[in-house]
């Protein structure tokens, strides 16, 4: 036992001093959290090494990190000696307007300026980078730049819907007659993870088929108690699809990758979810063809701009970091992201030859140059996804009505509205 | 009995100098910290800048908690599925194993049942989580041979429908923790003097009765340990349910370190995830110490 | 109580006897047959991330996890391997899982020398108090724990993880072992009073051999704990090069999709190391009960 104790010393003492050695010349630190085989990683990893090359006389230290583990400790990271040059950071109060209001992060309005980030995203794009100093996004300073968006619509089986001899639905009266089709042919059309964000997604895209500009900015805001209204609209029309059988009752029991499976392996013709799944998709479905439409809505769809690259305000290279930033924005690099599949904030959609890309990023700009944009439904409240997941599986298992399920969420909206 | 201090060469006293390395870590990584998170429940914060002292308001708002409530009442429940069931199976096993299998088919393949039923612990509970996941959804390996049984009026909706999820979990549980009692039993059954089985068996008893007569009572030290550290672990139990069923549906089974876990980290309401962590705890040294005070009754008694 | 000494004698005779006997019992094979299922219902999970981690995501997509691969994949394992620089993390758990379990062993086995063989005054509190250990529950001790990292120094270390966990488990560790050692044969401690032996003396040449199995039993535990644990580290160790492999299973879940095929093969490859260290020191610990002849 004596033995392996001293192994263990010796081998742990090593560990101990490699692990604490931090290379004397100039290093540039950089995090990111997407996958690599997701557009962002693949695009951002060939970027890095135009990077590299750009700069032959610095170490360019790159680390993958995870969404958990930024996510659970991103503020005590942001807050040691041990935060990067420049790092990819979930976008919204709870996470980026926190630390911004902690002073964690370098300010960025002069770098806008300096390398004209101004002239290639618009106002909106720069919504979710400024925070003020409560952490409430909107106004301030820029405290991140985006540069790839994401948007929630419902991808759909192309051959199926040509057999039943139907189109992509523009209307919500449309959406329901191509479900009720689907059910006299005795398939359930809806694949639906309801204790997964996919629930919350398709709850909060019919919210959306009733909300107004005054509604969204006060809901996402924080600014007022909860109007119910989008919401009970929303929570019948989901009770009823359940009953209807649109909706499998049991979908309380799956996780959006069951869901998702429900759909890649063709047997449910639709499936509510994000642009993240694009990748996925492109990769693994051969069976058929699908495509996805826009969930019918008079302004607001669910999506956002992207993740923020934020630089940490002990950063020893913030105007590397900033030269990074401006050439994951670059035309170039845009158009790679799009013919990567993924959905670049501002490419030039002639530059696109991926199909899936040069859609995905086409609606993409139709969303946000009517300002349609409407954020995701847990955003104003820490903590709401937690709850909407709750009451969701409570309201498609019957256990709650629509209006104790509005009440019940209205409940905790008000008290953080109040509290904050 | 303490052995008397004037024959040891270094003075009965010097036992308390084994204590200072454990004291030392226990005060750095324990008593500080929990000193610490008791001053955080009396403040509100954000987990980064400065907490702002708020008084008794995040105790006073947890007396009205109904989340709060709740998670304590599935706690009760989880104590079946973490301790009573783990347990019993594992004496039975153990005792199964080292008994009768041991002279019936031999030590390697005694050993190797042991092996099997002990991987479940080895596993990551995250992994754990979705490979039940697969077993336990709708469209899962459970309803799956139902139905191919034909047998489908049986199949639930094991995680989602609020009757069943609590009972879905509690399976993981079992199969996690069954393997943790059944290698500390079978640890402390080779203590005991074979001697005693060959004068029981020859006296007549089966297979049963010895496991009633001989293993259990002098088994009770292993056995109070697993159950104490067992009812200790169903108190603070988090990962599982974390994993399959996200404290659903409609926060059915919930559980106090979930709850903690979701002030901490998602709402990032620190000081009130700090109060609930010290309830938590008062309530489980209030348990340790009434077990304990059982256990050495039952130790004074012998 | 009983507190016996097994010799080599007596353990053949009871083989032999029993063995004339218990032979030709026919319900064994019953017995036998309800084991084999329950062990193949408890492995069956197993089965599972087996049979997805060879699976190529394609399939995976159109069959489920239920579907037997039609040709053995292992991109998804390679993939995982490279993108998690698996190596490096397989090491690094080792390192900390290793230390933990020889450090969680020794503050263990002094604190239930002192309590269990040498009854110190209030024990019993002693006792309870070290048990706080495995009843705080981690959330509400990690950011104090954070700043006390950050101020000594010890942030983005391993040896914060080592000593943290050797103190957390040592709770457990002290516990048991302290039950164990208060049913200690007086007789022959008070045989090595007798010859004049120190407490560290008897501590290594009397207490530790007898408590041979119990010590392997509890550094297998310590090493198999710490190496699942998952928040601590997660927490503890910010860069790639220090963190553990349960860690980098959160590669396998992005912000908003997880991989399953990925998952499997994470599993897979992230159990591997703990079935082998299991597997060799359940067969110290057969070998141990099978020699244990103990004077």
């Amino acid at each position: 036992m004596k033995r392996i104790a001293r192994l263990a010393l010796a081998l742990g003492t090593a560990m101990l001093m490699t692990s604490t050695v931090h290379a004397e010349q100039k290093t540039f630190k950089i995090w990111w959290f997407e996958e690599p085989t997701t557009a962002q990683g693949i695009v951002w990893k060939k970027a890095l090494e135009e990077f590299k090359t750009k700069h032959p006389d610095i170490t360019v230290s790159f680390e993958q990190k995870t969404f958990q583990q930024l996510q659970a400790s991103g503020g005590m990271i942001l807050n040691s000696d041990q935060a990067p040059d420049v790092l990819e950071y979930n976008k919204g109060n709870a996470t980026a307007g926190l630390v911004a209001s902690q002073g964690l992060l370098t300010n960025l309005d002069d770098y806008v300026k300096k390398e004209g980030w101004d002239k290639i995203l618009n106002e909106g794009d720069f919504v979710l980078s400024r925070y003020d100093e409560k952490g409430i996004y909107g106004s301030g300073p820029v405290w991140g730049v985006s540069v790839f968006g994401e948007y929630v619509s419902c991808f759909y089986n192309i051959d199926m819907f040509e057999k039943a001899g139907l189109k992509p639905p523009t209307t919500l009266e449309e959406w329901v007659a191509d479900m009720e089709a689907f059910k006299q042919k005795g398939l359930t059309p809806l694949a639906l993870g309801a204790i997964d964000t996919s629930g919350q997604h398709l709850l909060a895209s019919l919210a959306y088929t009733k909300a107004d500009d005054a509604w969204v900015q006060n809901y996402q805001g924080l600014k007022a108690p909860l109007d119910g209204a989008p919401y009970l609209y929303a929570a019948q029309t989901l009770v009823d699809w359940v009953g209807k059988g649109y909706i499998n009752k049991d979908s309380t029991g799956m996780k959006d990758p069951d869901a998702a499976l429900l759909f890649t392996s063709g047997k449910a013709p639709m499936y509510v979810s994000g642009t993240w799944n694009l990748g996925t998709f492109a990769s693994t479905i051969k069976d058929f063809k699908w495509g996805q439409f826009v969930i019918p809505t008079p302004k607001y769809s669910v999506g956002s701009t992207g993740n923020l690259w934020v630089v940490p305000k002990g950063s020893k290279n913030p105007d590397l970091a900033a030269e990074w930033i401006s050439l994951t924005l670059s035309p170039k690099y845009q158009a790679e992201l799009g013919n990567a599949g993924g959905v670049p904030i501002a490419a030039d959609l002639s530059a696109i030859t991926n199909p899936i890309g040069k859609n995905a990023a086409a609606v993409f700009k139709q969303i946000s140059d009517k300002s349609g944009l409407g954020f995701y439904p847990d955003w104003p409240v820490p903590g709401y996804y937690d709850v909407l997941n709750q009451k969701d599986t409570g309201l498609f298992q019957g256990s709650l009505t629509a209006e104790q399920f509005v009440e019940q969420i209205k409940q905790i909206y008000d008290d953080a509205q109040e509290n904050q | 009995m303490a052995i008397s201090s004037q024959r040891w060469s270094d003075g009965s006293r010097s036992y308390s100098l084994y204590l200072i390395p454990g004291a030392v870590g226990f005060i750095l990584i324990v008593l500080i910290p929990q000193l610490a998170n008791l001053g955080l429940s009396f403040t509100a914060w954000k987990g980064v800048g400065t907490p702002r002292p708020v008084g008794l308001q995040n105790y006073s708002r947890l007396l009205t908690d109904d989340q709060f409530w709740g998670s304590m009442y599935h706690t009760l429940l989880f104590i079946v599925s973490m301790t009573v069931i783990p347990v019993c199976i594992g004496l039975v096993l153990a005792a199964l194993l080292f008994d009768y299998v041991r002279d019936q088919f031999g030590e390697w393949v005694s050993s190797f049942f042991r092996a099997g039923f002990y991987l479940p612990q080895i596993l990551p509970v995250t992994v754990a989580g979705v490979l039940w996941g697969w077993i336990l959804n709708p469209v899962g390996v459970i309803n799956i041979t139902l139905k191919s049984i034909g047998l489908d009026n049986l199949a639930q909706n094991w995680i989602g429908d609020a009757t069943y999820a609590l009972a879905a979990v509690s399976l993981v549980i079992v199969w996690i923790q069954v393997g943790y009692c059944l290698v500390v039993f079978m640890a402390g059954l080779s203590r005991i003097d074979p001697s005693l089985y060959e004068a029981a068996e020859l006296d007549g008893a089966n297979w049963w009765s010895r496991l009633v007569t001989i293993t259990i009572p002098l088994l009770a030290p292993e056995i109070f340990v697993v159950v104490l550290t067992t009812l200790i672990a169903a108190l603070k139990v988090f990962a599982p349910i974390f994993v399959i069923t996200a404290g659903g549906p409609d926060n059915s089974t919930l559980v106090p370190s979930y709850l903690t876990y979701y002030h901490f980290f998602t709402t990032q309401r620190v000081g009130y995830a700090a109060a609930i962590a010290v309830v938590q705890t008062t309530l489980t040294i209030g348990l340790a110490v009434i077990f304990l005070r059982f256990q050495s009754q039952q130790e004074a008694k012998e | 109580m009983a507190y016996s000494v097994l010799s080599d004698g007596t353990t053949k005779a009871r083989a032999t006897a029993a063995a004339d006997r218990a032979r030709r019992d026919p319900m064994r094979w019953v017995v036998l047959a309800t084991l084999i299922l329950l062990l193949a219902f408890t492995l069956f999970p197993f089965f599972l991330a087996l049979l997805n981690a060879v699976k190529a995501s394609a399939e995976y997509a159109v069959g489920g996890p239920l579907s037997i691969p039609r040709s053995i994949d292992l991109t998804a394992i390679e993939k995982f391997w490279t993108v998690s620089d698996f190596s490096r993390k397989l090491l690094n758990s080792l390192v900390i899982s290793l230390g933990v379990s020889v450090l969680g062993v020794l503050i263990s086995l002094f604190n239930a020398y002192a309590i269990g063989v040498g009854k110190v005054p209030g024990s019993r509190v002693i006792l309870v108090v070290f048990l706080l250990g495995i009843m705080v529950p981690q959330e509400s001790i990690i950011y104090p724990l954070y700043y006390m990292a950050k101020a000594s120094g010890l942030y983005d270390t391993q040896l914060s993880v080592i000593i943290i966990f050797a103190v957390l488990q040592s709770a457990f560790g002290t516990y048991l072992l302290s039950t164990v050692l208060s049913t200690f044969p007086k007789e022959i401690l008070e045989a090595a009073e007798m010859d004049g032996s120190t407490h560290w003396k008897t501590l290594w040449f009397v207490v530790v051999p007898m408590l041979r199995p119990t010590l392997m039993v509890l550094g297998t535990f310590f090493f198999i704990w710490t190496w699942n644990e998952f928040l601590i580290p997660l927490v503890m160790l910010v860069s790639n090069n220090n963190q553990t492999v349960s860690v980098a299973m959160g590669l396998t879940r992005g912000q908003n999709m997880s991989d399953p095929v990925l998952q499997a093969s994470a599993a897979f490859l992230g159990i591997i190391p703990t079935v082998i260290f299991f597997l060799i020191f359940q067969r110290t610990l057969t070998r141990g009960i099978a020699a244990g002849a103990v004077k």
